[in-house]
């Protein structure tokens, strides 16, 4: 274990009545990236918002966070000066330009000038921006917008990142673009704590993901060591499988295999591909696909299939 | 890139000096339409009612009404640029632009952030205030030299109105609600503050009121600096006045206001 950036243990959070966090625990390692994953209301957007003081967790005594050794009830000043927020919608400074919103906060963290214009020219090139240097906010694409939102939480060479689910809505060249620059701050030895509900951007960049839902999580680990423990290596998805249940259903419980329905579609789940191929020419062609499992047939076996009342 | 230097915050200071600065620069990016109509607002509003209703008033008290009309303007207009400022600026700002979201990213608190563009504010009030005593320099309504002083009752007046406004922000959920306090509040209160004819007469109930709103008592200040002569003892609680209306309801505002940004 190296040295431990963020160590969170028993946070609870309850807006009103309603529990969005629920005795969460976690601890990221410094210079890795950590992943909070979980549907929308899980209460990863929250639990962000708490490390860095703009929500309040619920008071209790044995309620730890601890970032970096400050304490966002105490300290959230100097949370803030060591860490760079990229939050879920972008809150760039639309009344001024894109040079200008960088340079106004740099004031916020107190960088001189002279360094800051460095600084400005060197985050703009980093995410691919010279040329809208004098463009307004509102002239930006989404995926620009994004890109300068994430250059103004790095302009104070944060040690800490935190990102709130930084490629949603992006288009893919976008979205690899970004994932390629957290990869490189990471090699640099930032920390990184991002949300996403994307599977494809856990797999990618995070070292360790928790799955949260309903305020809890639920699950923990390496995206990859949690695959091969929880689930079968392939599945099969068979599309209108309600015209012949009874057939499919034999043909599992004989080999042992898992299954699960989803509307009229049948997921199946085994660890030798062979198998589900020899079933699959029982079938007609087009009505099957099989496929490696991933990360999002994880998600779905934990969080379930079906829409809670915040999604 | 080197990722590992200190990572002090700011000191107190500068967190509020730069949030004043942020405004400041989105002040002057549109210099000309910001800064033009402070200086025709007055001309259009002493020429009115100077040239109309002066020539069937000549005098008001020991002054000429233009004189006591303009010296009341120099804070009337700090009073709207702050009220507009810290009601329909302020929201937008907290709902609809998230600024103070992407602000509260960076090491500043929510204190810091309001302080800051409170200062603003006052600096605000104090350019307008600036811009009738020009025009009323220009137009020849004053010489008195010490009315130059009168620019620091227009920043105490902004600061004032800021923090009013702002208590009144922080409650307001849908901006048109705003209205209400336009017309409910701040109308009456030019009309009734001692700006277009003196409190003295109105019927008691009336005077009582005008000296608890806040206008009166900067309108009193101001004319102190442009009338010669005119300074007395009473103005020392209109000051007072005014800098316990600050403080409290400034508290109150900010407490209102920090419960809408953090959670």
């Amino acid at each position: 274990m190296g040295e431990v950036a963020i160590k969170v243990s028993n946070l609870n959070k309850t807006f009103n009545s309603f529990k969005a966090v629920d005795s969460l625990d976690f601890q990221v390692e410094r210079a890795e990236c950590f992943g909070l994953l979980g549907p929308n209301g899980a209460g990863k957007t929250t639990s962000m918002k708490i490390i860095y003081g703009m929500t309040e967790p619920d008071k209790s005594k044995d309620t730890v966070i601890n970032i970096f050794g400050f304490s966002p009830g105490s300290d959230a000043l100097s949370i803030k000066a060591l860490s760079g927020i990229v939050p879920q919608q972008d809150n760039l400074d639309i009344e001024l330009n894109v040079t200008d919103n960088l340079l106004i906060y740099s004031k916020f963290y107190g960088i001189p000038a002279k360094e800051a214009k460095t600084r400005i020219e060197e985050l703009l090139a980093f995410m691919e921006l010279q040329e809208k240097a004098k463009a307004k906010v509102r002239e930006l694409s989404g995926g620009m917008q994004r890109r300068l939102t994430i250059a103004r939480a790095l302009l104070n060479k944060p040690r800490l990142l935190i990102l709130d689910e930084p490629t949603t809505g992006l288009d893919p060249q976008v979205r690899h673009l970004i994932w390629n620059k957290l990869r490189e701050l990471k090699d640099k030895g930032v920390t990184i704590l991002i949300t996403t509900h994307y599977m494809e951007e856990a797999f990618q960049i995070c070292d360790r993901i928790i799955i949260m839902d309903k305020g809890k999580k639920i699950i923990e680990g390496n995206p990859r060591q949690l695959l091969t423990d929880n689930l079968e290596k392939y599945v099969m998805e068979i599309y209108g499988a309600c015209r012949d249940e009874s057939l499919c259903l034999d043909f599992f419980k004989e080999n042992g295999i898992r299954y699960e329905f989803f509307m009229d579609t049948l997921f199946a789940f085994c660890s030798d591909s062979s198998v589900l191929a020899k079933f699959g020419e029982t079938l007609g062609n087009g009505d099957y696909h099989i496929r490696r499992s991933n990360l999002e047939d994880l998600f779905l076996k934990v969080t379930g299939r079906s829409l809670n009342e915040l999604q | 890139m080197n990722f590992s230097n200190a990572y002090a915050y700011p000191s107190l200071y500068k967190r509020i000096t730069s949030i004043w600065y942020r405004h400041f620069r989105v002040y002057i990016s549109n210099f000309f339409s910001n800064a033009f109509p402070p200086f025709l607002e007055p001309i259009i509003f002493l020429a009115g009612m100077g040239i109309g209703i002066g020539a069937y008033i000549q005098n008001m008290g020991s002054m000429s009404y233009v004189l006591f009309l303009a010296s009341g303007l120099i804070v009337t207009s700090s009073m709207y640029t702050a009220s507009f400022e810290c009601t329909f600026g302020t929201f937008i700002r907290l709902e609809f632009d998230k600024i103070y979201d992407g602000m509260l990213g960076a090491p500043i608190s929510p204190g810091n952030l309001i302080i800051g563009e409170l200062l603003f504010v006052g600096t605000k009030g104090f350019f307008f205030s600036f811009a009738v005593l020009f025009v009323i320099w220009i137009m020849g309504i004053i010489n008195y030299p010490l009315s130059i002083l009168s620019v620091f009752v227009g920043f105490l007046t902004g600061v004032m109105f800021g923090v009013l406004s702002m208590l009144i922000t922080s409650f307001v959920k849908i901006i048109n609600h705003f209205n209400f306090y336009f017309t409910g509040l701040l109308t009456p209160m030019f009309f009734f503050s001692g700006v277009v004819f003196p409190i003295e007469n109105l019927p008691k109930a009336l005077a009582f009121i005008a000296e608890i709103v806040p206008l009166t008592h900067v309108v009193r200040l101001a004319r102190a600096f442009c009338v010669p002569g005119s300074f007395q003892a009473g103005l020392l609680l209109d000051l007072l006045y005014c800098v316990v209306f600050t403080i409290v309801v400034g508290w109150f505002a900010v407490k209102g206001l920090k419960n809408r940004m953090v959670t």
